[in-house]
């Protein structure tokens, strides 16, 4: 590097992608992820137990997409993604204040902003890999005897962009949160299973305020059944905006995280 | 020899409280010394010169170039934090590539920087293991191997002696000896005057926010001597040695201990104080139960020069 030398966007990325590597190696190995591996697996184990008592009890029941959309997919999306987001997300700044680390990044030529990325991203690459993988066993257990149905997969597809829209959405909020709050786990917490919990059933536009109206979006139309009252008040917003809007809240809260992560003095408490 | 650190009126506040105050200094290749009491603004100094808090008033600029908000700076600069804090579940060699890829070395490049710095800090057989396993100056070397793993030209230390054992120490005032030798500059923080001595004659002397002095070692060392100290004696017949010990003149005050078996001495000689404590004891074959200096630490000098 040169004297002095401007950042440019190629030695942004390339900063970034140094981060990424660095912290996907780590995320991947650590004990958190053991941990949250297991209990990202925890809808496997619950259609297993669906699985095994259909097969034993010889009953039929309901159909394995019908309790994939409205009992599995719901567990993922009202509560595993929110819980990844939140310990990763908020993880990916308070770890270094936290664990008095933050020396060893911010004396390196990288930019701050670069670390708030770069770390974001692994992490999420993280998350997105243990619901992704729990996401299709659970999947496929529940549709065994459709697995050579093509139309199930585009489904599957689809469900799964959900999911990873959430842990993208969701990381860069708790992202900021953790770069701001010093009890960021608790605003968090706060967040996910208050606000996101009550207004996304308010009738009218409110709802629009909650991060998972807009996932909801994209799920088809719950069916009349046990599980709808989770969702009948839904007011979907069309899917490019939806979208859109997903990718906004992230943009917002990352570049929102990145700035105090540049400006604020952290201290690093004994 | 042209300045490689150079600060201007450098202050810093945390709030009402004074971290540091108008420092204007200029630091040159070889190893300086970083001296002060705990709590005097020594890493808030360091902070400062590595970019890490950005000053309330003032400049730093190290080979003419700002610090603040200049990424490309820290590729000439290796620091060592105070803390020890490390990314535990990584094992040493692990640590030390993940950090030496933020400069942007190839795969290749990283392996034998890190290889070389684990070799120089002694550590290359322990490599593997995670952190959380090494012992304290294990992780003390550790934190030096990954300020030098990178070949800075500005090296700075904070504390890096904290936790070593004598040993340990020696070596490491060798190592950083050696940088000083190939032409490195080195800042090295400490609250014990001994260690400061061992690796350098240049030293800063900071001390509530402020620097009292900058200059050759010797200065302090004469401060020091000319300090009245205060030695505390404690035996069977305080009083038969007092009358013993003012025969002196070097020896000006005596005070009696409450309990009637201790005095505390004032002298302005401590050398040849305990030379003649020593004699008198040997001679008058009197028993004693302790020997302490409540004023032999830097606090205490600090407090004296500045005239407390």
């Amino acid at each position: 590097m040169t004297p002095n030398a401007p950042i440019t966007l190629r030695s942004f990325l390339d900063s970034v992608g140094r981060i990424f590597a660095v912290f996907f190696r780590q995320g991947r190995r650590s004990r958190r992820t053991r941990f949250f591996f297991l209990f990202s697996f925890l809808p496997v184990a619950v259609s297993l137990v669906i699985k095994f008592n259909q097969i034993f009890s010889g009953k039929t029941g309901r159909e394995g997409t019908y309790l994939f959309t409205n009992l599995i997919m719901l567990f993922y999306l009202q509560m595993i993604i929110l819980i990844l987001a939140l310990f990763y997300g908020t993880s990916v700044c308070s770890e270094e204040v936290e664990g008095k680390t933050l020396p060893y990044l911010i004396t390196r030529p990288v930019p701050r902003a670069a670390v708030v990325l770069g770390k974001y991203a692994a992490y999420t690459a993280v998350t997105t890999g243990m619901v992704t993988l729990g996401l299709l066993f659970s999947f496929l257990v529940l549709n065994l005897d459709r697995l050579f149905d093509p139309s199930l997969y585009g489904q599957l597809g689809r469900y799964l962009g959900v999911l990873i829209l959430g842990l993208v959405a969701y990381g860069a909020l708790f992202t900021f949160f953790g770069s701001t709050f010093k009890r960021s786990i608790f605003f968090g917490l706060l967040f996910s299973f208050g606000w996101e919990n009550v207004i996304q059933y308010f009738p009218g536009s409110t709802q629009r305020l909650a991060i998972a109206h807009y996932l909801k979006s994209f799920l088809p139309a719950a069916p009349q059944g046990r599980f709808s009252f989770l969702t009948f008040r839904l007011e979907a917003t069309p899917p490019g905006l939806a979208l859109l809007m997903l990718f906004v809240i992230a943009a917002v809260a990352l570049a929102a995280a990145c700035l105090v992560f540049s400006i604020k003095e952290y201290k690093l408490e004994d | 020899m042209t300045a490689v650190i150079a600060t201007s009126k450098l202050s810093k506040w945390y709030g009402n409280v004074l971290g540091l105050s108008d420092v204007s200094l200029e630091i040159e290749p070889g190893v300086t010394g970083l001296l002060g009491p705990n709590g005097a603004g020594k890493s808030t100094f360091l902070k400062l010169i590595t970019g890490q808090i950005k000053p309330s008033i003032g400049t730093v600029r190290i080979f003419d170039q700002k610090v603040q908000a200049n990424q490309s700076i820290f590729s000439r600069i290796g620091y060592c934090p105070e803390h020890d804090s490390f990314y535990e579940e990584m094992s040493g060699w692990m640590f030390l590539t993940s950090l030496l890829k933020l400069h942007g070395f190839s795969p290749e490049e990283t392996r034998a920087r890190a290889e070389e710095a684990l070799d120089i800090v002694e550590l290359s057989t322990d490599k593997d293991r995670l952190i959380r396993a090494y012992s304290r100056g294990m992780r003390q070397r550790l934190k030096f191997a990954q300020a030098i793993a990178h070949d800075p030209e500005v090296i700075i230390l904070d504390e890096p002696m904290s936790g070593l054992d004598p040993l340990g120490k020696r070596k490491l005032i060798r190592l950083i000896k050696t940088y000083k030798e190939r032409g490195k500059t080195v800042i090295v923080s400490s609250h014990v005057l001994p260690e400061i001595e061992a690796l350098t004659r240049t030293i800063i002397l900071i001390h509530q926010g402020k620097i009292f002095a900058k200059g050759d070692i010797h200065y302090i060392r004469d401060l020091i001597e000319s300090h009245p100290h205060m030695v505390s004696v404690r035996c069977p017949d305080p009083r038969r040695l007092a009358g013993q010990l003012l025969q002196e003149e070097y020896v000006l005050k005596v005070h009696f201990g409450p309990d009637g078996r201790s005095l505390l001495v004032e002298t302005n000689n401590r050398d040849k104080f305990f030379a003649l404590l020593l004699s008198l004891l040997v001679g008058n074959r009197t028993e004693v139960e302790e020997i302490t200096s409540p004023d032999d630490n830097l606090q205490a000098v600090f407090d004296y020069l500045i005239g407390k």
